[in-house]
């Protein structure tokens, strides 16, 4: 148990700053982007063929995965300026899948199916595996802190006013003489950016990363975790995560009150019981658990 | 308030579980073995065949005394058929449940990502995943597969090819990452006797391959190997037989399933030989598989009932529960020099009285290689006549 706790804190922080990431794009500035388990996977090559192949160091590795899935960020946001909503939510989902094809059949690149193993971790094998744990999620929740901080910032200044602006009408904010199309880019690509970071630190985590690893259940989880802890705010998004990993996890402890049950039926009921809870979440709060404040000033007379 | 009740209830729950669980089980100290099969996904089909041949298994030991005066205690988790779940569901079975060894990892994404948590904590991994990669992995000889590897496959189908006279081989075959190796390994195999005369990778979502099925038949092949998948060969043998050929053809059995004999004429899949690997069909063990799952059990069940029997048998050996125990036993346990068994429930009776043990499984002989492959099993081939398979050769 003492070993499992780790893990799961780490891997609820890969989910949190998926979280942040998608809370950018989608929460702030309003973009349905189903695509985000693409540039997670673009983060987790970039940093893994960076280190095991020409063995550079991980923190180098890490930051030019973000930078890279920053870029493809903002050329996916060019490319699809244009659509909105269902149409937008449709191409981003195509395009996980299709850096998924390019994983699995740039044989080269990224050895396919195969997958990349042996990805270096911070003092992997020469501390135990509880200790590299502990490190390892003190690593990623420093980094969500960091990003949740800045994130939070870049929500209150001028930059995500005009987001929010966006978001709610994007022809109002363009006719406030907001150049629309530059903000949309530069916020997909630096929500893209912390999509690749987490998509990078999951890779030396796991030490082993392949196509298979990148479907769209991933972005189904964080898209959750969003809504079910408050779109729009940083704290809403962390708080989603973990909630989402203490359900998927927490359900798993459960098979043992089932003892009549067969393990298929444990299964069902465990996929059952994470869908009724987010149900739940949303049908006593539609808003999220933490809602985002409305910053309006109410002008109606009282 | 209701929200924050339920969250606390959920919480207390998960946090109990657990340790009434432990202590519950504190004076017995049972054996712990953890299977991790697909429930949900794409494997949901074929996991809870799995564990419930696991299930009856240990059951059988435990009724016979368990192993070493323990029982044998089953954990069974779901791996969603997803390496990511699989990754958290087998730190549960590591960290938590404190298996020996986790059995019955299905798909080949998921082995691969579970594998190294095997390693790094010296638990045992037992796999049906097919893919050649798995057992390159720096694995330690933590991971045992029983199932044949695309490597044992092409070179056992290549000479049945070559052994039923075909001297000129054409591939066609759908784009997958193992076609090109598919077809290296098979044109070595052919040399002797024959040989191959190229290949055509195509798209297997396209509707039409009249285009390839012109290349193919330009190289005058005498056989055709048809590396396809249900839809594409389907669309594959139509096509051949408006084009009038009239040579072998070979294909995968997952493809050329009883779906596919009954959408087409009789007269389009006449000669199509299906090959795949065979559980031992002749062995009492099985038999005891037909028993549990039924009597045309999958591969993945008779190799599951495999890796328990291995598992209890290598703990008797070795004389602990340890995963780097089982590690160093398991190849013991199949001593061509021991007495042959086919359960593990007689087995273990002769290890008690000190004597060696010979196990051989429902899925085959296994008797692993360095790297944890098995050496060999059986194949099976069938030839389609009047729209019925015939068996030609279990071998």
């Amino acid at each position: 148990m003492a070993n499992y706790l780790p893990a799961m804190a780490a891997f609820a922080g890969f989910y949190a700053l998926m979280a942040l990431g998608l809370n950018l794009i989608f929460g702030l500035a309003g973009m349905v982007n189903l695509g985000l388990v693409g540039f997670f996977a673009i983060g987790a090559y970039v940093s893994a063929l960076l280190t095991v192949s020409l063995h550079w160091p991980m923190l180098a590795g890490w930051a030019v995965a973000a930078l890279f899935s920053a870029a493809c960020g903002a050329v996916v946001a060019v490319i699809t300026a244009r659509l909105k909503g269902d149409y937008l939510a449709i191409v981003t989902l195509g395009f996980a899948e299709v850096i998924r094809l390019i994983a699995s059949n740039e044989l080269w690149l990224t050895g396919g199916t195969t997958g990349i193993s042996a990805i270096p971790g911070p003092w992997r094998g020469e501390v135990s595996p509880f200790a590299f744990n502990l490190i390892f999620a003190a690593i990623v929740w420093i980094v969500v802190c960091i990003v949740g901080f800045l994130f939070g910032r870049l929500a209150d200044a001028p930059f995500g006013r005009v987001l929010r602006a966006i978001r709610e009408d994007e022809m109002i904010a363009a006719v406030a003489g907001k150049p629309v199309l530059a903000f949309k880019v530069q916020a997909f690509a630096l929500g893209a950016a912390v999509l690749g970071l987490a998509g990078a630190l999951y890779a030396h985590y796991n030490a082993y990363i392949a196509p298979d690893g990148f479907q769209p259940l991933i972005t189904i989880y964080v898209v959750l975790a969003l809504t079910a802890g408050g779109t729009g705010t940083m704290r809403g998004a962390i708080l989603g995560a973990i909630l989402v990993m203490f359900l998927t996890e927490g359900t798993r402890f459960l098979g043992g009150a089932m003892a009549g049950l067969k393990p298929v039926q444990i299964a069902a009921v465990r996929e059952g019981l994470i869908g009724a809870t987010l149900i739940l979440v949303l049908y006593i709060r539609p808003q999220g658990i933490l809602p985002e404040r409305p910053r309006t000033l109410n002008l109606e007379p009282r | 308030m209701t929200l924050r009740t339920t969250r606390r209830a959920a919480l207390l729950g998960a946090i109990a579980a657990p340790a009434i669980l432990r202590t519950g089980l504190a004076q017995s100290a049972p054996i712990k073995l953890g299977t991790l099969t697909p429930q949900t996904g794409g494997g949901g089909p074929y996991g809870p065949l799995m564990i419930k041949m696991a299930q009856t298994v240990v059951g059988d030991i435990n009724a016979a005394g368990g192993v070493l005066g323990r029982k044998i205690e089953l954990v069974s988790e779901d791996d969603q058929t997803n390496p990511d779940a699989g990754v958290r569901a087998a730190r549960k079975l590591i960290d938590v449940d404190r298996v020996s060894a986790i059995i019955g990892t299905w798909a080949s994404g998921v082995t691969s990502a579970v594998a190294p948590l095997c390693w790094e904590n010296k638990v045992m991994l037992f796999t049906v995943s097919g893919a050649d990669s798995i057992t390159k992995l720096p694995h330690q000889g933590y991971i045992i597969r029983t199932q044949p590897n695309s490597f044992l496959q092409t070179t056992r189908f290549g000479q049945h090819i070559a052994e039923a006279g075909a001297k000129r081989v054409f591939s066609l075959a759908a784009q997958t990452p193992f076609a090109v190796d598919v077809y290296t390994r098979l044109t070595e195999v052919m040399k002797p006797k024959g040989e191959t005369v190229g290949q055509v990778i195509y798209d297997a979502s396209k509707s039409t391959f009249r285009s390839e099925i012109d290349q193919a038949l330009k190289a005058k092949p005498d056989a055709l190997f048809l590396n396809a998948y249900t839809p594409d060969l389907t669309v594959l043998l139509r096509e051949l037989f408006r084009a009038g050929y009239e040579g072998k053809k070979y294909t995968l059995a997952y493809a050329a399933n009883a779906k596919l004999l009954e959408s087409l004429p009789a007269e389009v899949v006449e000669g199509l030989v299906s090959m795949a690997p065979s559980p031992d069909i002749d062995s009492p063990a099985f038999k005891k598989v037909q028993s549990v799952v039924g009597a045309d059990p999958d591969p993945y069940s008779c190799q599951v009932h495999d890796h328990v029997n291995l598992a209890a048998l290598a703990i008797a050996k070795a004389g602990s529960d340890a995963g780097s125990a089982i590690h160093g036993a398991v190849r013991a346990v199949g001593n061509p020099a021991g007495t042959k068994v086919h359960r593990a429930v007689e087995g273990l009776k002769l290890l008690a009285a000190g004597k060696e043990v010979n196990f051989e499984g429902a899925s085959g002989p296994c008797k692993f290689t360095g790297i944890g492959d098995i050496e060999n099993c059986k194949f099976r081939f069938e030839v389609a006549e009047k729209g019925k398979y015939r068996l030609l050769s279990v071998s």
